[in-house]
């Protein structure tokens, strides 16, 4: 499972979003997430992926395509 | 039919006491999902379906838990919804949303500011913490998940419960070990006598199917031990009762302002016209043994009513199974109400719900006022001789009850009392 397709199934099986809702421009806000979400979400891709995403700043003002930019970039310092 | 409980003596619904309206009920047992599903369970059944063995209690001396079946609360809560909710807030909000409906209340349009929720819960989020300080041994603080602190406070179900409607009026827990549902619904009666709120939803939720809890309950030897046959292990007020056994459930009743429920012409199911609540101030576990504690409380409601004990048709009593509480509560019962109450214990078709058992059984007391029918003590075939009340046993008994009264001991010496009437 890529990071994409990793980062859309916790967010529609976790947090109920709806796939059509999610857009690499829509902020995180927009899908329901607030900062417990956020924290939750980290975790959980945390476990799914083997990475570590402690130090990578996330918010509800960003956007998803940001997040999985940041996502990507973490598990390209560990490939 | 058999009169009970001085039918004629009770004038109006108020007999004294301020009357709250019962308008609305909602129940999520072992024995049934929904209030209709569970009263006939409760009324018809001759065993209890809903107690099993659980994984989670593995090899402890108490190794069963009377068990909600069927519920899909991802499903009917929400993905989104039901992530922030520990199970036990999930049963309140189902229960909730029962009780609102039946109610005839419609949560879009209702005046929020005026409605409160008050729900009574032993331990709340138990089950999260316990999984959270499983994987904080396991794993490290890091992977502790933000969600525990949110989930694992007893506060947990009237939040959950006060977003979903949404209600937005006061709200609270009230946690008095297994009097909780109980202090609740009298606590929530308080709040509309003192005007501060037009509606409230009241009562209890639980859902602690906790290794740790049921490992510790096994310890203190309070929990039955009948493992060859956990169907027969709950039985009030019988000879050979050897503990209770701890389930998860939610009841929940809406109350109203009388003044409320007439203007928008309610249908009335009940009156809660007296609440009463004391402390042993003796034992965190054992009852007072001369049951001085729940007499004050049974006294006190009854005084609140202003009704006698003549007036009592009918006690749902906290009969937990446990050869002290039910031999010194019947004692109580007898020595305050008389012989002609008929006295019942649900607990062996619900298990005992700890916290949400008081919620619980005041529903069905409401029920038992307006079908005039007393529901058994299921599992009760052998009458422990000390016990000197009439438990009705068997089968459900038809009676004319206008008043009847709900009792709760709880850990920590609490002790509560509700009295009803019929509408």
């Amino acid at each position: 499972m890529d990071v994409t397709e990793h980062i859309v199934t916790a967010l529609t099986g976790k947090f109920g979003v709806a796939p059509a809702a999610i857009g690499d421009e829509v902020p995180l806000r927009q899908l329901g997430l607030d900062s417990l979400a956020l924290e939750e979400l980290r975790l959980i891709i945390e476990d799914g992926l083997d990475i570590d995403l402690d130090d990578v700043q996330l918010t509800s003002r960003d956007t998803f395509g940001q997040l999985v930019q940041a996502v990507h970039s973490k598990t390209g310092a560990n490939a | 039919m058999r009169p009970s409980g001085g039918s004629g003596a009770i004038s109006g619904p108020h007999a004294g006491g301020y009357a709250a309206a019962v308008t609305g009920l909602g129940l999520i047992t072992a024995a049934g999902t929904g209030a209709d599903a569970t009263w006939r369970e409760v009324t018809t059944a001759e065993a209890p379906r809903g107690v099993r063995f659980r994984e989670e209690l593995r090899d402890l001396s108490c190794d069963f838990f009377y068990t909600v079946d069927g519920l899909d609360p991802q499903a009917e809560i929400g993905v989104a919804g039901a992530r922030l909710m520990d199970r036990f807030a999930q049963l309140a909000v189902l229960a909730a949303r029962e009780a609102v409906a039946d109610a005839g209340l419609d949560p879009q349009t209702w005046d929020s500011d005026r409605v409160a929720v008050v729900i009574g819960s032993a331990h709340g989020g138990l089950p999260s913490y316990d999984a959270q300080a499983d994987v904080l041994a396991a794993r490290g603080a890091r992977r502790v998940s933000p969600t525990l602190a949110p989930l694992a406070a007893v506060n947990g179900a009237a939040g959950s419960v006060c977003r979903d409607l949404p209600a937005r009026g006061p709200s609270l827990a009230v946690t008095t070990a297994c009097a909780s549902g109980t202090d609740a619904i009298g606590t929530a009666r308080a709040l509309l006598r003192a005007g501060l709120c037009d509606v409230a939803i009241a009562g209890g939720a639980e859902s602690v199917c906790s290794r740790l809890l049921v490992a510790s309950a096994c310890r203190l030897r309070a929990v039955s031990t009948r493992r060859d046959d956990p169907a027969a292990a709950c039985r009030p007020f019988d000879a050979d009762r050897d503990g209770f056994v701890i389930g998860e459930g939610a009841g929940l009743l809406v109350l109203e302002r009388p003044e409320h429920a007439r203007a928008r012409g309610a249908r009335i199911r009940g009156h809660l016209v007296g609440y009463g609540a004391s402390n042993d101030a003796f034992a965190p576990v054992a009852p007072d043994p001369d049951g001085a504690g729940i007499e004050r409380a049974l006294r006190s409601a009854l005084a609140d009513a202003g009704l006698s004990p003549a007036d009592v048709g009918h006690v749902n009593a906290h009969g937990t199974s446990t050869v002290l509480n039910d031999l010194i509560e019947s004692t109580v019962l007898r020595r305050v109400l008389g012989e002609h109450p008929l006295v019942t214990s649900t607990k062996a078709m619900t298990g005992h719900t700890l916290g949400a058992a008081g919620g619980i059984e005041a529903a069905l007391t409401v029920l038992a006022l307006e079908h005039g029918l007393v529901p058994p003590t299921v599992n009760l075939s052998s009458l422990d001789p000390q016990v000197p009340v009439e438990v009705v046993a068997k089968q459900a008994r038809p009676a004319r009850i206008d008043c009847a009264v709900k009792t709760s001991l709880g850990f920590g010496g609490h002790n509560a009392a509700l009295v009803f009437t019929r509408a």
